[in-house]
């Protein structure tokens, strides 16, 4: 009795030394990276100070007129395009240009903390809000974007000193241009793909952020109703438990990851199990059979889909087939009709078989084509059998080189929109969930809220939290795997 | 190098020059994507007219494009600026089109004001005005009329068997077939139980945002939940309705496994390609409320008359437009009632104008088409507009806030949750609420 007693308290206070350990441990790495973060920016004002007082007169004028260094040191080109950057930028943003109605430039600063001002009438038209937000957004691109030809440009005359301290010859616009083809190859061949990252995903990311801090939604209609900063609030609603978004959110995050730990497993299992039965050495016409399944992924995914949903409807060919067999007196609800929430569910996981396991089996076959044949003589010799051979050699080889994929596919699933889209529309519908059924996934919901029902914010919000989930998740599984801890093993 | 910079120039002056002589971005009009055609052409004259009356071109190109009428006003709020200059809506979208400041212009020009109060019934003008800011404007100009009917197998129902639906169940019965199908669980494909009303005094309790009031719902009277429970026998039978399936109401039709559907002109493309020669269209029809049926005080063998929605397309017109001075012109011509006649010779539109059924011949004839638009005229009498115009809240609570699941789940009855009447009347409080709130509680 004393015994148990005294193993329950070393126990709980083992508990309680590995959370005050982790806490401390996060405490000090929060400590160290503050630590980091404002000792870095008190060094770069202090190197800024520094270069510019030993810097020459030219590079100093260059703090105030861009490419001065540039001009004074006969880089013409060089120093003109960035003095014409320079008065591009104060153009734009002095004048703030008008663009649909909207200030692009230094209003938009100001418009992006009020998010509109002027409510209009039915004869004059309302700030549009939404296009304040945006505009806002882009002109903080606009000014990165300069502030970092800034201080690129500042770099540039510095370096243009160490060039002439040196008795160097100041290189010429075609010799720069022609290093970006040559030692300076990656930033020619990566600018374009910056740039596209920047304004095509960064910059609507942030947009789509900042949403779920309004209350943009279907009563406030863009350009008819002004919206504006609301803080926490769509994050408070959605876990108070009191609207119907916060009842529905649980829900549909548990059948989500139910959704996606079952699409991903039996995909990955079934594959590779069947990698495994094409590549044994007795069956005939491997190549044939891994064409069959290729094709599966050679046909468009929403057709493969909306064939199989006209398969397994109620008059569709499997029903008929059902019931002319006796098997059924009437037709078995598969999908979005489904009186059993569960049947559903298996459906569309099982769909999910046809259209997922030809990616595994590939890839797998792939693998089991370049597992060293040495490594299996050696277990041979051993005296391994052919399952100790398989379970020792073969499926640690798979999962080493296939974990990658299964946490991309896991994510992929979670975020999966097709299949739950076609096949059930996120049907059958639940009692009390005004949008999100029994099959709906986060992303299917979002689609829902946010262009059938116009709730910007509250799915910018739930956008969030996905992100935040299969983010944090695939971190988690990326670090915490063989892959990633034995990189350099298959290297 | 002279000669470089000289076709550089002349290149440059020659773009100069062609923009400078192009006109600027076209007149948009968009209209229903079956209807593009006709309207192409309608507006080719219109410019021909133009030229004639005013002896100078037209300054604008025109461009119609055809548009799925239902999300026409989606897209329109998503960028109005991108938006066309005049576009058709559903006349239940204008509380969303005029929330706040309005993103429509109203019809100031007194010509067009004075057609649309002469050509129109009353149920329509009533649904085509808007409140902003304290004044009410008229925002739309009618040009198509739709309301529910039945479309129906032939082969198996006749003109008599047709009128009740007490007669198309005992034929679906007979023939072990699906007596309807719904084409969809929203609020419009329940209205022909919710909006009905009684056969001989054409009387309902039910209020729907009446008066245009947030809070004047009312659907828990006797006789509205009388119809519930007669709904609930229809929905529960075998044989009798059901919600749509995985397969689709069409290949249901075409299958003869269902019998008829209730449905509007949008789909009689799609029930003609089902059922070929055998389609049928007739008034939605009637039923009888027996005993069993009855909640409260209401009278057994009252006879029911099935409701509808009573809709109206109306063209409108972008606010701020920077060819404002063009468009009323336009929409006095699109509207007109020989455009509305044109316009259904051409792709069966139901003109919209009051008495076009006496007025216009075309419409009394035998065709298909001619059914279809005598059993549309004649549920107008058994239906009223939607009452969502004026204010967006409205039809966001009647459609998205899970009314129409709730009046479906006393329809269907699963696991005998509504076997009391205590059970439907609860229910159809909170759907009062969500009508009212947006909440159920």
């Amino acid at each position: 009795m004393n015994n148990q007693h005294n193993n329950n308290q070393s126990m709980i206070s083992w508990m309680l030394e590995s959370i005050l350990k982790f806490f401390k441990r996060f405490a000090q790495r929060i400590y160290h990276i503050c630590k980091k973060i404002v000792c870095g920016i008190v060094d770069w004002f202090v190197n800024f100070y520094q270069r510019f007082f030993k810097a020459s007169i030219p590079s100093k004028i260059s703090h105030l007129v861009m490419g001065y260094g540039n001009l004074a040191r006969k880089q013409i080109v060089k120093g003109l395009l960035y003095l014409f950057i320079e008065i591009g930028f104060l153009f734009v943003m002095i004048t703030s240009p008008i663009i649909n109605s909207t200030p692009i430039g230094f209003k938009a600063l100001i418009n992006f903390i009020t998010l509109g001002t002027l409510e209009g009438d039915i004869f004059n038209p309302t700030d549009n809000s939404m296009l304040m937000l945006l505009f806002g957004v882009v002109t903080l691109g606009i000014i990165s974007v300069f502030f970092a030809t800034y201080f690129s440009n500042i770099k540039s005359s510095v370096h243009l000193d160490d060039v002439l301290k040196s008795g160097k010859k100041v290189a010429t616009f075609k010799e720069d241009l022609a290093d970006l083809l040559d030692s300076r190859f990656h930033i020619t061949m990566l600018t374009p793909a910056i740039i596209g990252i920047v304004t095509f995903t960064l910059l609507p990311t942030i947009f789509m952020i900042l949403i779920a801090f309004t209350n943009f939604d279907s009563q406030h209609p863009a350009g008819q109703v002004l919206f504006d900063w609301v803080g926490f609030q769509n994050f408070k609603n959605i876990f108070d438990g009191q609207s119907e978004i916060s009842v529905r959110f649980l829900p549909v995050l548990s059948w989500t990851m139910i959704w996606a730990f079952f699409a991903t497993f039996s995909c990955y299992i079934a594959g590779i199990l069947l990698a495994l039965l094409i590549n044994k050495k007795t069956i005939k016409g491997k190549k044939l059979w891994r064409t069959v399944f290729i094709m599966t992924i050679a046909i468009p995914q929403f057709i493969s889909l909306l064939a199989v949903r006209s398969i397994l409807s109620e008059y569709g060919p499997i029903n008929n087939l059902l019931m002319t067999v006796g098997l059924v007196s009437e037709p078995v609800k598969f999908l979005g009709t489904a009186t059993s929430v569960l049947t559903a569910r298996i459906t569309v996981i099982v769909i999910n078989l046809w259209v997922g396991i030809p990616f595994t089996m590939l890839m797998t076959s792939g693998i089991l084509m370049n597992v060293p044949a040495d490594l299996y003589e050696a277990a041979t010799i051993d005296g391994a059998n052919k399952r100790q051979a398989f379970m020792n050699i073969t499926m640690p080889y798979i999962v080493f080189i296939t974990t990658p994929y299964l946490i991309t596919s896991f994510v992929g699933n979670i975020t999966s929109f097709n299949i739950i889209y076609l096949l059930t529309g996120g049907a059958p519908t639940v009692s009390g969930g005004y949008k999100a059924g029994s099959t709906d996934l986060l992303v299917t919901w979002l689609y829902k809220l946010t262009i059938d029902e116009n709730e910007y914010n509250v799915g910018s919000v739930i956008a969030i939290l996905t992100f935040i989930l299969t983010a944090t998740g695939t971190l988690i599984a990326y670090r915490k795997s063989k892959a990633y801890k034995e990189e350099e093993t298959f290297q | 190098m002279k000669n470089k910079l000289l076709i550089l120039l002349v290149v440059f002056a020659s773009i100069v020059l062609l923009t400078g002589c192009s006109k600027s971005d076209p007149l948009t009009i968009w209209v229903g994507a079956e209807s593009e055609e006709f309207y192409v052409e309608q507006m080719a004259t219109y410019v021909a007219n133009y030229i004639t009356e005013n002896g100078e071109d037209f300054p604008y190109d025109i461009s119609v494009k055809g548009v799925d009428t239902g999300t026409a006003a989606a897209t329109f709020l998503e960028d109005s600026e991108a938006g066309a200059d005049i576009f058709t809506v559903a006349h239940d979208n204008l509380g969303k089109l005029i929330t706040g400041s309005s993103s429509i212009a109203p019809i100031t020009d007194t010509a067009l004001l004075a057609q649309i109060q002469a050509d129109n019934p009353q149920t329509f003008l009533n649904v085509i005005k808007g409140n902003v800011g304290g004044t009410e404007y008229t925002f739309g100009v009618p040009y198509i009329a739709q309301s529910l009917v039945l479309y129906y197998n032939k082969q198996f129902i006749n003109e008599i068997q047709v009128r009740t639906w007490e007669g198309i169940l005992a034929v679906a019965k007979t023939a072990n077939k699906q007596a309807l199908s719904l084409t969809g669980t929203d609020g419009f494909n329940n209205s022909f139980l919710l909006l009905a009303r009684n056969a001989v005094t054409k009387e309902s309790s039910l209020r729907l945002y009446q008066d245009g009031l947030i809070m004047n719902n009312y659907a828990t009277g006797d006789d509205t939940l009388s119809v519930l429970k007669w709904g609930q026998r229809f929905f529960s039978d075998e044989n009798g309705a059901k919600r749509p399936t995985d397969s689709g109401w069409q290949v249901e039709l075409k299958n003869e496994e269902s019998l008829s559907v209730i449905s509007g002109a949008w789909h009689f493309n799609a029930a003609q390609a089902a059922l070929g020669s055998n389609l049928g269209i007739a008034v939605l029809p009637t039923f009888t409320i027996t005993a069993e049926d009855v909640y409260g005080d209401f009278t057994a063998g009252t006879v029911m008359q099935s409701g509808t929605f009573a809709d109206a397309k109306m063209f409108v017109m972008k606010k701020n437009s920077d060819k404002a001075d063009y468009l009323q012109d336009i929409l006095t011509y699109l509207s007109s009632k020989e455009m509305q006649e044109a316009s259904y010779d051409a792709v069966a539109n139901l003109p919209a104008y009051k008495n076009a059924s006496t007025e216009f011949a075309s419409m009394s004839g035998t065709s298909i088409e001619a059914q279809l638009a005598t059993a549309q005229i004649l549920m107008f009498e058994n239906g009223i507009p939607q009452p969502f115009g004026f204010d967006n809240k409205f039809n966001f609570y009647y459609y998205s806030k899970g009314g129409p699941e709730l009046i479906l789940e006393i329809l269907e009855n699963d696991g005998n949750r509504f076997n009391t009447d205590a059970s439907i009347l609860a229910q159809m409080l909170i759907v009062e609420n969500i009508w009212r709130t947006g909440n159920q509680a």
